[in-house]
């Protein structure tokens, strides 16, 4: 029983995290452009985020050391300060993104403007961090996410051609850029920086030790088996209801479409409901890297169960983090704009977040008898040489796919 | 006032040449172009068939029919200007004609519906409506293409 209680922390990155507007946006637009065809791409980004999870977590219970405080130590002040730069950055255009996901979930439910939503996001954000305990915060969004599942049963109820699926999830590559392009958005949002930076340091405020790797692990593979299975209903539903259509979903609130098709005005409070938790979620552990990023690089004290008092320029610099990201939102750029370039620039960024974990995690003389295995070796060096591939192709695709428009 | 004359003169042809251009048309929209923008105003009927159907069925929330009528007939309405302003190839003027028409028509829909996002009877005709506006979007890209819809 207290296993299973502990397993709820990967659920819930699973869910509020792992599920975030990236995987909204690209994996319903890829299901509408490309039915069930980059099934693949999630399984596979699926499959990385659960492989580096680990191993961050792992790192963190062994060592306490979360981690960006494994990038600064083993890239060195200079190359440490680009990847804090880079991965600041693209944490603050998430934050964005979520932000305005959101408000406009909000603004669907409830029809006020836009921009009264994003100020109301934001303060409820602040109050739910500032009331309830860590713990408190990823059970309120991570359960709420589970919300999200009405899109698995949209999914059975729809009764789609199962081998047509299934065909979906064996790879395949095609020489059109656009199709690039999903594969990258796909895999990307699966593997978003800030998911493990919120992992390892979630794993250092839950004061995690070498007697929770077991918890560790189940909650890699379970939790992040969970959010991918969300993220295969997403394209799955999507693929069946928009593709036949020519519906081209470059709104968030077409995403709940198939949910409202299936089970009516249930189906779609059900969907609202789900996306408003994940993206709630995603705003929170976006904010709190970003935050804990630089708090562990500058060597401040950090962490929400110390509290503002004891931790104050962490406080502030979450607050601080939070308080630009509503500034572009309210600049009136699209939301699901910023999130495809938050996804596409966090690509470029994803080489300097898993190199530090992988050669920490191989590392004996560090992890001693809980170093990376065999298998875990080569899956990690096997998806980081896919992430430098992806890294170097981003940007290109990109712009020749003029941000996937075509 | 030969100089002045001269500047005139030079004026009075690079004015004509901007009337012509305008008149003419420069032909800043290709046949793809065209065929890519009225594809968008497929989808966006595609799109509003089934917010018109959560309308038409009460299987939905009248905050989210208002609230995706709005957004979704604005990008009708910007598209609807995007072509409208653009000067079509000689060639496909005729379908261009069209396309605009079919924004103009699908932003309409929208409108009503983000007006009676309750309303049953109103939301079955909406819908009919853009499985037509679709139909013909469809048949001018076809038209565009060579492809059958």
């Amino acid at each position: 029983m207290k296993l299973i209680l502990k397993i709820a922390l990967g659920i819930i990155a699973a869910v509020g995290g792992f599920l975030d507007i990236g995987d909204l946006v690209f994996n319903t637009q890829a299901g509408a452009l490309y039915r069930y065809d980059l099934l693949w791409a999630v399984l596979l980004g699926t499959i990385g985020i659960a492989v580096y999870a680990e191993m961050s977590g792992r790192v963190a219970a062994v060592n306490q050391r979360p981690v960006f405080d494994v990038i600064r130590m083993r890239l060195g002040f200079g190359p440490g300060l680009i990847a804090l730069i880079a991965s600041s950055l693209v944490n603050v255009l998430t934050v964005a993104a979520e932000l305005g996901g959101l408000a406009i979930v909000l603004q669907l439910l409830f029809d006020a403007p836009f921009s009264l939503f994003v100020v109301l996001a934001v303060i409820g954000l602040v109050i739910a961090v500032a009331l309830l305990p860590f713990g408190g915060i990823e059970r309120l969004f991570g359960y709420g996410g589970l919300l999200m599942l009405v899109f698995v049963v949209t999914a059975i109820h729809q009764q789609p051609d199962w081998g047509a699926v299934a065909h979906g999830f064996v790879p395949s590559l095609s020489d059109s850029k656009l199709y690039l392009y999903f594969v990258v958005g796909v895999f990307a949002a699966a593997l978003m920086p800030y998911e493990v930076h919120f992992y390892s340091s979630g794993a250092v405020e839950e004061g995690w030790t070498k007697d929770n790797l077991k918890e560790n692990r189940l909650n890699a593979i379970i939790g992040y088996a969970l959010g991918g299975t969300l993220a295969c209903a997403l394209v799955i539903v999507s693929g069946y209801l928009f593709h036949p259509l020519g519906v081209e979903p470059n709104d968030l609130g077409t995403v709940a479409l198939p949910a409202q098709g299936a089970f009516g005005e249930t189906g779609l409070l059900l969907a609202l409901g789900g996306m408003m938790f994940c993206v709630g979620g995603a705003a929170i552990d976006a904010s709190f890297a970003a935050a804990y990023n630089l708090a562990q690089f500058l060597g401040w004290e950090w962490g929400r169960y110390r509290g503002p008092k004891k931790a104050p320029r962490f406080t502030l610099s979450w607050l601080v983090f939070l308080f630009l990201a509503m500034l572009i939102v309210l600049s009136g750029i699209n939301p699901v704009e910023i999130t495809e370039y938050s996804v596409v620039f966090a690509v470029v960024a994803l080489p300097m977040t898993y190199l530090p974990i992988l050669l920490i995690a191989g590392d004996r003389s560090f992890m001693g008898e809980h170093v990376n295995g065999w298998f875990s070796r080569l899956l990690g060096w096997a998806y980081f040489a896919v992430i430098v591939v992806l890294a170097v192709a981003a940007i290109p695709l990109l712009l020749m796919t003029n941000g996937g428009g075509g | 006032m030969r100089r002045g004359s001269t500047w005139q003169r030079a004026g009075a042809v690079a004015a004509a040449v901007a009337l012509l251009l305008l008149a003419g048309g420069c032909g800043d929209l290709s046949r793809d172009e065209l065929s890519r923008g009225v594809e968008s105003l497929s989808a966006l009927a595609a799109q509003g068939e089934l917010v018109a159907n959560g309308v038409a069925r009460d299987a939905t929330r009248s905050t989210y029919a208002r609230v995706m009528s709005q957004t979704l007939g604005g990008e009708a309405e910007h598209e609807a200007e995007k072509l409208a302003d653009a000067e079509p190839e000689a060639a496909v003027a005729p379908q261009r004609h069209a396309a605009v028409q079919l924004a103009g028509e699908l932003s309409q829909l929208f409108s009503e519906l983000q007006t009676f996002p309750g309303d049953e009877q109103h939301g079955a005709l909406v819908e009919r409506h853009m499985e037509e506006v679709k139909e013909q979007a469809d048949a001018v890209v076809a038209r565009l293409t060579g492809e059958s819809p």
